[in-house]
């Protein structure tokens, strides 16, 4: 927290009040509902349902099944976070270093990011696909025969692919604003007190971005757990079948498709629990390390 | 220092290949005709098709009412992408402000309670959301497509990253000269954070924008139907009886991406600061 | 408040709708595409027809959207007047004992006649109760049937297969010919489901799950249906038989581009490949095993029905039930058969579509109704089971497995059964 702040009885509660409003409305009180619900076994039109403790998740949790989701989930999560920071920082920094050409670059790189999802996972199906998909032609060449749908690996492959690619534009806007937010004077400053560039960058500037880095850290883990799941249908061809799924997509088969409300409540509340602890502990161990002025 | 330059831009256009290569193959696509790119796939080079798809999605009137036309269509995605962006930027740099700014009691509830919101997208609490919603009579509404969108807090989380970081000396200065909370924040940390609201502007247009699940529960009226709705109609044909209209659906998903490119083009002059501009 | 905004819902539809004085009702379905544009000229048509209801179809997304946004509106009871419902879902909603109103029940109190015999045999069951009272009306109907690239059993010098054993006979000489012998859509609707129907086998107890949720159990283990996997696993591994997972098109692709002899997809699948098949095709029966005593009855159907969702007043169910009659007359059951390429659910328009020459030109459109309307056996009336949409994912996974190896055909079905019946057990509760 800042060293002076003001301190005013009502204005920070005025301030606050719009936005808890919509989170206790739209978020709290149907998490509520989703937790109560996963004490039962419940028909999803609300005629039966059948209070059973805790078998929700003990069902869950004991299924070999859900914890191999579990265990592609997390370096699904790990590799598609990594490769998706690092891609966009690497653009953002190039970006903001050339002088020639800046401006149709950034155009041409923050515009990508507009493309609707059906549309991202219909060109991803197309360019995976098993008998005309041009990267399963190259691949071909290099004595890879890909086969997306059927084999495990090759899906969770070119899952990873097109889930990097849509979210390489989303960090580059944000580490380029990081960027241009920069004073001016601290980045000549660096440049004359320090002649290796990647040295400079990586002792000053990217310091400087940490609050950035930090914030995109948290909102690529949240993507790659739960907004690749358009991607991860569309590459399945919603048929999960022996393929990788995540955890959030087999909520979305249990709960959506399949009408089981309290199985699918369980397994969004160990979801929330989790990514709880993910966030706690990233605000906890991570932020410590961040100097904000 | 040459040599570098020259890797910059290599790196620069091998990016930006990668990225819009897809782009550039789905306009080529949208100029085929549905049965080659069914058996093809993608195109590189342009068909015969361009102007009577493009002609047939703006105007054709679709639907059971015959509203539902390509033009409609984006003025709802609009009017969606537009209130959610701006809706979200409001609340979240308020509550941003109220937590880096102010000394209060709650503070630290506040942040928490806050900041659990992250971890939950609407999709898995969507159902009882839907309940909220028809219980305060919102169903058909712009109102009740937007306001739930807004339960999360990425854009109070952006904020406070931001505020946090802005120089300390800024708030001393400004308390000399006297200033309150309402003048601090309009005259010095709003202007200090236009790159930032740009940002969240680009991404949250594009989400709202993009949004499809939430409208397809929210609305039964077909006057409200979505850009992202009609790619969706047009794809989710069973392929087992019929061929998609691919070159219609790629059509529209070409139209989908000029207005958030508009977005981009217009708060660029935001984001394209040189080396000349003078220190803050 | 509410009540205010309720009105101004009202008023908003009501203004939507050409009449005032008619009675609305409101239609939510799962179709896109050309389909979707059907359902509308069907709206269309019936609106045209009387003056009395004004119908409106409103597209919900994909036949799960549709189902789960029919599910969240009646629970706020903003429920449509008609709901369509996949083959998978049939289970949920007919179990929910009060979400609907029997099909057959609504029909009847509007003063109409109902004979459940004027529909033809495959149709008859699968939406209906235990006593064969329709819950559901039968709506968009398919059959698996096997089609078939006439220039490669040509260049074999070999007729198309009525059975799995004379496949057995011609796949060494469809594969000389250059050609993969067969290739498959969907394991679990046409290899599984209708592999019970087509060779007469039980597929769970309590009457395949018809008479009561509890205590129903899978007989997947069954060492006919293992036999049948273990035949496709040895034809893939000598080369008669290509799995490309479980994506329907990716599946039906290689016969698109004439590298398949034998393809089994959809009654309804020949619009589509009328456009894409680079050669020229015909169609048969999905064939069932000879040796098996009392194999070859009819298949039942794939797709979906209409619900009359309850809670809803009198004068609208009896637009409902105007609706459906309106929906199975042979002048609209023909049209929307030949629009759409499923199946004519009664017999008269069958017979009306037959007698206008239909089938002469389109032969392959009759091969599905031909094959429902064969001889019903005890086991081919369809299923009901609970959780069923993760029943079939259970098997697509395992399937999946026995094709790339990961596990062995027998293991699969051990798999599919415990897991499948631990679901059913699950079932059962959420009734209680």
């Amino acid at each position: 927290m800042k060293r002076v702040q003001f301190s005013s009885p009502l204005l920070p509660y005025l301030f606050l009040a719009p936005q808890l409003a919509v989170i206790v409305i739209f978020f709290y009180w149907p998490s509520v509902r989703a937790i109560q619900s996963s004490f039962y076994l419940e028909d999803p039109f609300g005629f039966g349902s059948t209070f059973v403790g805790l078998d929700n998740y003990i069902g869950t949790l004991l299924n070999p099944e859900y914890l191999a989701i579990a265990r592609f989930t997390a370096i699904f999560t790990a590799l598609v976070t990594f490769f998706s920071l690092a891609l966009g920082l690497l653009l953002a920094v190039k970006a903001d270093a050339v002088i020639r050409g800046n401006a149709t670059y950034k155009t041409l790189l923050i515009s990508v990011y507009a493309i609707a999802p059906p549309v991202a996972g219909l060109i991803g199906m197309m360019f995976f696909d098993q008998h005309i998909g041009p990267f399963v032609k190259i691949a071909a060449f290099f004595g890879w025969e890909m086969k997306v749908g059927l084999s495990y690996f090759d899906t969770a492959f070119a899952m990873i692919v097109v889930a990097v690619w849509k979210q390489i534009p989303y960090n580059f806007i944000f580490f380029l604003s990081g960027l241009q937010g920069l004073p001016a004077s601290v980045r000549e400053a660096a440049a004359i007190d320090c002649r290796s560039s990647v040295k400079r960058f990586w002792t000053v500037i990217f310091p400087l971005l940490a609050p950035t880095a930090f914030f995109l850290l948290i909102i690529n883990v949240t993507y790659a757990l739960f907004d690749t799941f358009g991607v991860i249908d569309v590459m399945v061809k919603d048929k999960a079948a022996n393929n990788p799924i995540t955890l959030v997509y087999k909520v979305y088969m249990d709960g959506f498709r399949g009408n089981d409300i309290g199985g699918s409540s369980a397994q969004s509340v160990i979801l929330m629990i989790v990514v709880f602890v993910l966030t706690v502990l990233q605000f906890r161990f991570i932020e410590r390390r961040i100097h904000y002025t | 220092m040459h040599r570098t330059r020259i890797l910059d831009h290599a790196v620069l256009i091998l990016g930006a290949l990668f990225l819009t290569l897809p782009v550039v193959v789905a306009f080529m696509t949208s100029s085929h005709e549905a049965a080659a790119i069914h058996s093809k796939g993608l195109m590189l080079s342009p068909g015969g098709h361009f102007v009577d798809t493009y002609e047939k999605v703006l105007t054709r009137q679709g639907g059971f009412t015959g509203q539902v036309t390509g033009a409609r269509m984006m003025m709802n995605s609009f009017i969606l992408g537009v209130g959610f962006a701006l809706g979200k930027i409001v609340l979240s740099m308020l509550a941003a402000y109220a937590i880096v700014y102010f000394r209060f009691r709650f503070a630290t509830l506040a942040f928490w309670v806050i900041f659990t919101t992250l971890l939950l997208p609407l999709e898995v609490r969507i159902m009882p959301s839907y309940e909220v919603m028809s219980g305060l009579g919102l169903i058909n509404t712009y109102t009740g497509l937007i306001v739930p969108l807004l339960a999360s807090a990425t854009g109070t989380f952006y904020f406070r990253q931001f505020f946090k970081s802005v120089p300390e000396e800024l708030l001393e200065a400004a308390r000399i000269d006297g200033a309150g909370p309402f003048k601090f924040f309009i005259d010095v940390l709003v202007p200090l954070s236009k790159t930032m609201i740009a940002a969240i502007f680009i991404i949250m247009f594009v989400y709202g924008w993009n949004q499809y699940l939430w409208p397809m529960l929210m609305t039964t009226d077909e006057r409200f139907f979505t850009l992202m709705r009609g790619i969706k109609q047009i794809l989710q044909v069973w392929i087992g009886s019929q061929i998609p209209d691919y070159n219609e659906a790629f059509a529209l998903a070409v139209l989908a991406m000029l207005p958030p490119v508009l977005v981009v083009v217009v708060f660029q002059s935001w984001f394209i600061k040189g080396l000349t501009e003078s220190d803050k | 408040m509410i009540k205010q905004f309720s009105l101004a819902a009202v008023s908003i539809a009501l203004t939507a709708t050409s009449s005032l004085a008619a009675t609305n009702i409101s239609w939510w379905h799962g179709m896109a595409g050309r389909n979707g544009e059907v359902i509308n000229e069907v709206a269309q048509k019936f609106n045209a027809s009387q003056t009395a209801c004004a119908l409106t179809p409103v597209s919900k997304g994909t036949y799960e959207e549709a189902l789960a946004s029919g599910i969240a509106a009646f629970r706020s009871g903003e429920q449509p007047n008609i709901l369509q419902v996949f083959d998978a879902g049939a289970a949920t909603i007919i179990n929910a004992k009060g979400a609907v109103v029997p099909a057959e029940d609504l029909i009847k109190e509007a003063g109409y006649e109902f004979d459940r015999n004027s529909f033809i045999e495959g149709v008859r069951y699968f939406y209906a109760d235990s006593d064969g009272k329709f819950v559901g009306m039968p709506f968009n109907s398919s059959a698996p049937i096997m089609y078939i690239n006439d220039e490669a059993l040509k260049k074999a010098g070999v007729a198309a297969p009525k059975t799995w054993e004379e496949f057995e006979a011609a796949a060494p000489k469809l594969k000389e010919a250059g050609f993969i012998p067969l290739v498959q859509s969907q394991l679990t609707w046409q290899f599984t489901e209708n592999f019970f129907s087509r060779n007469n086998i039980q597929f769970a107890t309590n009457n395949n799950g018809y008479d009561s949720v509890a205590d129903t159990q899978l007989k997947v283990t069954d060492p006919n249906l293992v036999m049948m996997f273990d035949k496709l696993k040895s034809w893939a591994d000598q080369g008669y038989f290509a799995y490309y997972g479980a994506g329907w098109n990716d599946n039906q692709k290689p016969f698109e581009e004439n590298k398949v002899a034998l393809w089994i997809g959809s009654s309804g699948s020949f619009g589509g490949l009328q456009k894409t098949a680079q050669m020229p095709f015909s169609a048969d029966f999905l064939p069932y095993w000879g040796s098996i005593s009392g194999a070859g009855t009819n298949s039942f159907i794939g797709g979906a029905a209409l619900f009359a969702m309850a809670g809803k007043p009198a004068e609208e169910n009896k637009c409902v039930a105007d609706f459906f009659q309106f929906l199975t007359s042979p002048e609209i059951q023909k049209f929307y058969h030949q629009a759409t390429g499923y199946v004519a659910i009664t017999t008269a328009a069958y017979e009306l579509t037959k007698s206008e020459g239909y089938y002469d030109k389109t032969p392959v459109a009759e091969v599905g109704i031909k094959q429902l309307m064969l001889p019903a056996g005890e086991w081919s009336k369809g299923y009901r089971l609970g959780f069923y949409p993760q029943i079939r994912e259970i098997m697509e996974r395992e399937y999946g497995r026995i094709f790339s190896g990961e596990t062995s055909v027998k293991d699969a079905f051990d798999t599919i059964e415990r897991e499948g019946n631990e679901l059913l057990a699950r079932f059962a509760k959420t009734a209680g």
